[in-house]
C-alpha cells in the first residue's frame, strides 16, 4: 500500500490512463491540508524524540546532578533550566514525551480493541445487543469522565498500566460509535446479503467483510483517541494520581511548576508548551486524516 | 411526545440507579477509610466508635439503602470534612463561585463562538476563517489547565494587568471566566461554522438567491434559523458541564468553588459528599440531555413526526 502512495503521490507526473484508487485521493486531500501535514511532521519529530531520548540528552531524568544550581533559569548549558530538585529540565521534558506518547498510543490501541467488537456487534446484530451497548455508552456520557477516572485511580493507586486502562475505558466509546455507524451502513449491502445467503456465520461476515470496510473510521478513531488519552494522563498526573514520580510526566511537572510560576517561570512554561504542542499536533493530524479518508465526515 | 418523555424518565431513573450503585461500590473499594489519616491518629476504640456512629460498621448494602433512603427525602447527610453543616449547605455555598464563573464563561463564550463561526462560514478561507478555526482547535484540544496557566503567565505574571487568583472582587473573575469560556467558544465556533456551511449549500438557498432576496435576509432569516438547531440543543449540557465548576480552572485560580470538593471528597473518603456530588451531576446531565432532546423535537418538525411513528 505504501508503495502505491509514493508512486502516485508524486505531483503532476501520474500517467493519464492510470486508475486512481481511493488511497490516492485520500493522500491528495491529506497533503493539501497544511495544518494536518504540519501536525504530522511535529508528531513524527516528537515520536523520534521519545524513542531516541537517551541519545538526545546524556543526563538521566531522575539524576539530581545539579542540586547546587537548583531552579536555575534556562541557559546555553541547560536549555530549559534546572528544576526544583536539581534535575536538568530539558531531559525531563524529553523523557516526558515518552510517558505521554506511549500512554497515548497504547491506550488508543486498547480503545480500538474494545471498540471494534462492541461497535460491530451493535451495528450488525441491532436489536437487543445494540440496545444494551448503547445504554452502556449512555452511562459513560452522563458520568463526568474525570470523576470516574479519579475514583478508579484512587482505587488502584495510579501507575502506568492503570492510566492506560482508564484511558481505554473512556476512549472506546468514540471508536465503538464510529464502527457501529459504518457497520450499520454496510449491513444491508448486496455483498453482505450474498455472504449470508452462502451461509457465512455472523462473526465471519464481521471479520472478513465488515471490519475491513471500516478501516478508515477505525484509523480515525485510533488517531483521535491518542490526544484524549494524553490529556487524561496529564490531567490525572496534574491532580497527583497519575504516573508516580520520579517518572517524568508533563501533567505532574505543570502541577509543580504552578507553585513556582511567579518567580521561576521556566518550570511552568516548558511542560505547558510541550503538552499543548503535542496534543494540538496529534489532533490536527487526526482531523486531517479523518477529512482525507472520509470527506463526508468533514467538520463534525 | 408524552409517552416518549415518560419512557425517557424511566430510563433516567434506571441510569441514576446504576450510577449510584457503581459509584457507591467504587467509592467503598478505595482502600482506607475517613479516619485513617496520619495527621490525627485515633485510637482503635475511638475510631470504632466514630465508625459506628456514622453507620460505617454496617454491611455495604445496608449502608447503601440507608443513604439512598435519605437521598429520596433530599437528605444527603453530613460531610465528614466539615461536620457543622449538611452536604446540601456545603454544596450551595461552594456552588456560587462555580455558577458565577462557569455560567458567565458560557454566556460570554457561546455568543462570541457563534459570531466567529458565522464570520468564518460566510468568509470562507479568509483570515477570519483561519482565526476562527485556529481558536476552535486550540480551545478543543489544549487542556483547560494549560489555557489557565497561559493566561496567568501572560496577564498576571508578565503584563501584571490582572490579579492571578482568588475570589471576591470582580477583577479577579476575569481570567477564570476567560478560561471557562474557552471550551464553549471553541465548540460553538466549530458547530456554527459547519452548520452554516451545510445550510449554505442547500438548494433552497440558491432558490432564495434566484428570487432576488438580499444576502442579509437570506443569512439572518433563513440560513441562521435553519442551522440554529444544533446550537440550541448543545447549550444546556454544555452549561451544566461548565457551571458545575472545573477542578482545574478552580485549582489554578484558587477559586473556592465546587471543583475542589470533587478531589478532596475522594482523597479524604468523604462518602456522603462524594455520593451527593456524583448523583447531582449525573442527574443534571440526564435532565439536560432530556430537555435538549425535547427542544430538538419542538424545533424540528421532521423529528417530531418521526418520533410519533
Amino acid at each position: 500500500m505504501s508503495v502505491e502512495i509514493s508512486e502516485t503521490g508524486a505531483p503532476v507526473a501520474a500517467p493519464v490512463y492510470k486508475q486512481r484508487g481511493p488511497l490516492y485521493f485520500a493522500w491528495r486531500r491529506f497533503s493539501s491540508n497544511k495544518a494536518a501535514v504540519s501536525g504530522g511532521i511535529v508528531l513524527v519529530i516528537l515520536v523520534a524524540m521519545a524513542v531516541f531520548a537517551p541519545l538526545i540528552t546524556k543526563t538521566r531524568y531522575d539524576a539530581q546532578d545539579f542540586l547546587g544550581q537548583a531552579l536555575a533559569f534556562p541557559s546555553r548549558e541547560f536549555w530549559f533550566g534546572i528544576d526544583d530538585l536539581g534535575r536538568d529540565f530539558f531531559t525531563r521534558i524529553v523523557y516526558g514525551a515518552r510517558v505521554s506518547l506511549s500512554i497515548g498510543f497504547i491506550a488508543a490501541a486498547c480503545s480500538v480493541l474494545i471498540g471494534i467488537p462492541l461497535g460491530a456487534m451493535a451495528g450488525y446484530f441491532g436489536g437487543r445487543a445494540d440496545w444494551i451497548i448503547m445504554r452502556i455508552i449512555e452511562l459513560f456520557s452522563v458520568v463526568p469522565p474525570l470523576l470516574a477516572a479519579m475514583l478508579l485511580g484512587a482505587i488502584t493507586r495510579g501507575g502506568f498500566a492503570t492510566i492506560v486502562l482508564i484511558a481505554a475505558l473512556f476512549g472506546w466509546v468514540q471508536v465503538c460509535l464510529l464502527v457501529r455507524a459504518q457497520v450499520k451502513a454496510f449491513r444491508e449491502k448486496e455483498f453482505v446479503r450474498a455472504a449470508q445467503a452462502l451461509g457465512a456465520t455472523p462473526w465471519y461476515i464481521i471479520r472478513r467483510h465488515l471490519i475491513p470496510n471500516s478501516v478508515s473510521p477505525i484509523i480515525v478513531g485510533f488517531v483521535l483517541a491518542i490526544p484524549l488519552a494524553m490529556m487524561l494522563e496529564a490531567s490525572l498526573s496534574f491532580l497527583g494520581i497519575g504516573v508516580p514520580p520520579p517518572t517524568p510526566s508533563w501533567g505532574q511537572m505543570i502541577n509543580t511548576g504552578m507553585n513556582f510560576m511567579f518567580f521561576y517561570w521556566h518550570l511552568a512554561v516548558f511542560p505547558t508548551a510541550a503538552l499543548a504542542i503535542t496534543v494540538l499536533a496529534t489532533t490536527l493530524f487526526g482531523d486531517g486524516l479523518r477529512d482525507a479518508l472520509d470527506p463526508t465526515l468533514k467538520g463534525r | 411526545m408524552i409517552l416518549y418523555i415518560l419512557r425517557r424518565l424511566v430510563s433516567i431513573a434506571v441510569t441514576f440507579f446504576v450510577v449510584s450503585v457503581l459509584v457507591f461500590l467504587m467509592m467503598h473499594s478505595v482502600p482506607g477509610g475517613p479516619f485513617d489519616g496520619n495527621d490525627m491518629p485515633l485510637s482503635a476504640a475511638v475510631r470504632a466508635k466514630l465508625m459506628a456512629q456514622l453507620g460505617l460498621d454496617q454491611p455495604l448494602h445496608v449502608q447503601y439503602f440507608n443513604y439512598m433512603a435519605g437521598v429520596l427525602r433530599l437528605d444527603f447527610g453530613v460531610p465528614y470534612q466539615s461536620p457543622g453543616e449538611t452536604v446540601i449547605g456545603l454544596l450551595s455555598r461552594a456552588w456560587l463561585p462555580s455558577l458565577v464563573l462557569g455560567g458567565l464563561g458560557v454566556l460570554i463564550g457561546a455568543p462570541i463562538g457563534i459570531l466567529l463561526g458565522m464570520a468564518a462560514a460566510l468568509k470562507r478561507n479568509s483570515w477570519m476563517d483561519y482565526l476562527a478555526s485556529g481558536l476552535a482547535t486550540l480551545g478543543l484540544t489544549v487542556p483547560v489547565f494549560v489555557i489557565s496557566m497561559g493566561l496567568i503567565l501572560i496577564f498576571a505574571v508578565w503584563l501584571n494587568w490582572l490579579p492571578a487568583s482568588g475570589w471576591g472582587k470582580p477583577e479577579r473573575w476575569i481570567l477564570p471566566i476567560i478560561a471557562f469560556a474557552a471550551i464553549p467558544l471553541a465548540t460553538y465556533a466549530r458547530y456554527t461554522r459547519s452548520a452554516m456551511l451545510d445550510t449554505l449549500n442547500k438548494p433552497f438557498v440558491t432558490v432564495l438567491r434566484a428570487k432576488g432576496l438580499s444576502e442579509r435576509r437570506i443569512i439572518f432569516q433563513h440560513v441562521l434559523r435553519n442551522s440554529a438547531i444544533p446550537m440550541v440543543t448543545v447549550f444546556l449540557p454544555m452549561f451544566i458541564g461548565t457551571a458545575t465548576g472545573s477542578i482545574f480552572v478552580e485549582a489554578m485560580f484558587r477559586v473556592p468553588g465546587l471543583g475542589s470538593y470533587f478531589v478532596s471528597s475522594i482523597q479524604s473518603r468523604d462518602y456522603p459528599l462524594e455520593m451527593a456530588l456524583v448523583l447531582m451531576v449525573t442527574l443534571m446531565f440526564c435532565f439536560a440531555y432530556l430537555i435538549s432532546d425535547i427542544l430538538y423535537a419542538l424545533l424540528n418538525p421532521r423529528i417530531r413526526t418521526g418520533g410519533r411513528r
